[in-house]
């Protein structure tokens, strides 16, 4: 890793994650026991899920919409946004990072200790479908998410020119995965449509990992 | 010497890959029979809550071992237009499972053309297939026999094989079977250690079983 690539990008949320859990375990030995044995025993381990595609593909308005379940008005993000969301009895601690050309660098700053990654993509817009797929391409590549789960939501499917998940993930080169787990929704983020299957299957799958 | 004692270990310990495709119609199965194969080959796996499966939209995988071999499944969408992207995994599987819903005689004929497209592909030729009549514990499923012909009609044509072998039994049964049918196979042109999909033998066996994934 490049010197400049370890430098994390400033945002609204808290500290990073490898920090925090540090401290908890400092802190408090005998709680730390007793909250590993009770997430053993119920399942409530906090997941940690990305949510990654290029810019203006609705990362943000995803999130929200999966938080507050309601459309926000959101801004490019620069940086990250992390949320706390609770589904089905599992927390997911979800981060939202930017995806514009210049901050996509830092996205692997970020993929340790993932659990999933959301990867979103404007069906609509065919003719950056190339540079999806390469970004795509070269995350999957990195040693720490060899064991994440993939599932891709081919969003904005209420545009009239979007493109068919099936064109997406041709378009995406998935049928090349062939060790990895993934999974296609056309998702609408400002409908709200496609987003319940996709966290249902997204819990049923992580529920059930080897 | 480091590199002598390694090879030593690996040919001691290293098992032989196959890559295993699950095909058929949506609905007939695929994932739950991956999930049932699954809790019942591996020792520590909890299995997905059956009845949560839903519809599979991208890829599937498992890996279990079986004896000296290791079988990795790539279960696959199969709604129609998914169906297009199963030829992308033909060239690099050694074995096909093709489940079939018994108790839908309506799709049937649709089952039959999407298996016929699979089994007519080049790039399968000679390699072991397997076709499981799924749901037969549901009172109305059609028995074997009608799987039977279903596949037979096309196996002997295009295929060349021997009459398919039809037997009811559980899953954990036709997987067995099947890892020795592919092992087999590939023993016969076997190159290296993961023996690559194109040196197949050109006699492959289709065999039909009655499965119960969801028991």
């Amino acid at each position: 890793m490049t010197r400049a690539a370890t430098r994390q990008p400033r945002g609204r949320g808290a500290q990073p994650p490898q920090h925090r859990r540090h401290q908890d375990r400092s802190l408090f030995e005998m709680g730390g026991f007793f909250s590993n044995l009770f997430s053993g025993l119920f399942g409530t381990r906090e997941m940690r899920i990305l949510i990654l595609g290029l810019d203006g593909a609705g990362k943000t308005t995803i999130l929200y919409r999966l938080q507050v379940g309601e459309v926000v008005t959101t801004i490019p993000t620069i940086g990250f946004n992390v949320e706390t969301v609770t589904y089905k009895n599992l927390r997911f601690q979800v981060w939202d990072l930017g995806g514009q050309t210049s901050i996509r660098p830092y996205w692997r700053c970020y993929y340790s200790n993932t659990d999933a990654v959301i990867y979103v993509v404007d069906s609509s817009d065919r003719d950056r479908m190339g540079i999806s797929k390469s970004e795509l391409v070269a995350m999957l590549e990195e040693e720490e998410l060899k064991k994440a789960i993939l599932v891709v939501f081919a969003n904005k499917q209420d545009m009239e020119q979007a493109m068919t998940p099936t064109e997406v993930a041709n378009a995406l080169g998935l049928p090349a995965l062939k060790d990895r787990k993934w999974q296609i929704f056309k998702t609408s983020a400002t409908k709200g449509t496609g987003l319940d299957e996709a966290m249902e299957w997204l819990v049923e799958s992580l529920k059930s990992r080897q | 010497m480091y590199t002598l004692l390694s090879g030593l270990y690996k040919y001691m310990f290293q098992k032989d890959e196959y890559c295993v495709l699950i095909l058929g119609l949506d609905n007939a199965g695929k994932t739950t029979f991956l999930e049932q194969t699954k809790t019942k080959f591996s020792k520590n796996y909890k299995g997905m809550n059956l009845s949560k499966i839903t519809t599979t939209v991208g890829l599937n995988i498992g890996t279990i071992d079986v004896g000296k071999a290791r079988l990795m499944f790539w279960d696959l969408g199969g709604q129609e237009e998914l169906q297009s992207l199963w030829d992308k995994y033909y060239a690099e599987s050694h074995g096909v499972i093709y489940v079939i819903d018994s108790t839908d005689e309506e799709r049937l004929s649709e089952s039959k053309e999407a298996f016929e497209k699979m089994i007519s592909s080049e790039v399968l030729e000679g390699v072991p297939l397997l076709v499981l009549a799924n749901k037969q514990d549901v009172a109305v499923s059609s028995s074997c026999s009608s799987a039977h012909k279903f596949s037979s009609a096309t196996c002997r044509t295009r295929l060349r094989s021997p009459s398919p072998v039809c037997v009811c039994v559980c899953v954990c049964v036709c997987v067995c079977v099947f890892v020795c049918l592919c092992v087999r196979t590939a023993c016969r042109c076997r190159t290296s250690k993961r023996p690559s999909a194109t040196a197949r033998p050109r006699s492959a066996r289709g065999t039909v079983w009655c499965s119960r994934a969801r028991r």
